[in-house]
């Protein structure tokens, strides 16, 4: 899939994750990479610059194994975004949805 | 590639970046692959899954330039931006070549009756030179006091210069900053 595509899906992807609750880094990479193919990676630059974005915060919090852990919180304005980016998602796929029936129930 | 190769790799290509910034990126790696061999997966296993260390020097160093470019905005930079402003619409045409070109032949017609009027001694003294017989006392002390009125417009000009290219660049940087809010969707 077209690299830029997917960028702006993860994006949304990021940010429906933390508007639920707080996860560190691994298990939002983890629970994206369950369901689309991704290169694990690119998450992490891409959490760098929503937080630079003020999108969200992060606080550090001890795990019973191993070391702390890096924790990510939506702030209001990441939440803004989120919406924006949501309407934005919603007109774009069900445009695409539709041209598809179309092409497809034209055969 | 183990833990160890991985983290070293991606340290040798962000050097750019302050270290601080660095020792951040890597303390986020260091924790991915901590948390995964908790989960029972092998060093070489989450490498693999996180892609290249080069891949994701490409992203982290995209975005620390497009950072570059927008905190220092010259005017050279504003200027590329006024013609990519205009490209967008027959609207922008308007609000801003018009503004551009009334400031612009302003300041012109400005510099241009202050020289003209320094120089009237001069033309008056070619018209001697030329026209012996046309000598008139009116003419020289008209054109000595249009002299004097000349260097003080001169004067305003500077002035006046310096305050239209300081407006215009603030005019500019809100259209800029108007069109890349507009295309930040």
């Amino acid at each position: 899939m077209n690299i830029q595509f997917k960028k702006g899906a993860l994006e949304l992807c990021v940010l429906a994750l933390l508007n639920k609750q707080d996860h560190y880094g691994y298990e939002l990479v983890r629970k994206i990479s369950d369901r689309i193919a991704i290169s694990e990676g690119s998450v992490y630059p891409l959490l760098r610059r929503l937080k630079k974005e003020e999108y969200f915060t992060t606080y550090l919090q001890e795990s019973q194994e191993g070391p702390s852990r890096k924790y990510y919180q939506l702030t209001d304005k990441g939440k803004d975004y989120l919406y924006d980016l949501l309407k934005e998602w919603q007109q774009f796929s069900e445009g695409v949805n539709h041209i598809i029936k179309e092409g497809v129930s034209n055969e | 590639m183990n833990k160890q190769e991985f983290l070293t790799s991606l340290e040798s290509r962000l050097q750019k970046l302050s270290k601080e910034e660095r020792q951040d990126i890597l303390q986020d790696f260091n924790e991915h692959f901590e948390v995964g061999k908790e989960e029972g997966k092998t060093e070489e296993e989450i490498a693999h899954s996180l892609g290249t260390p080069s891949q994701i020097e490409k992203e982290i160093l995209a975005s620390y330039y497009v950072d570059k470019v927008e905190s220092t905005s010259s005017t050279s930079n504003i200027f590329k931006a006024v013609w990519a402003v205009i490209g967008l619409s027959f609207f922008n045409l308007v609000i801003v070549l018009g503004p551009f070109i009334a400031i612009v032949s302003l300041i012109a017609a400005g510099w241009i009756t202050g020289a003209a009027f320094v120089i009237s001694p001069l033309l008056f003294l070619i018209n001697v030179a030329v026209f012996p017989d046309s000598f008139a006392f009116f003419d020289m002390f008209f054109s000595l006091a249009l002299c004097g009125l000349g260097l003080l417009v001169v004067i305003g000009m500077l002035y006046l210069t310096r305050f239209g290219t300081k407006g215009l660049i603030k005019y500019l940087n809100y259209n800029v900053n108007l069109v890349k809010g507009g295309m930040k969707s």
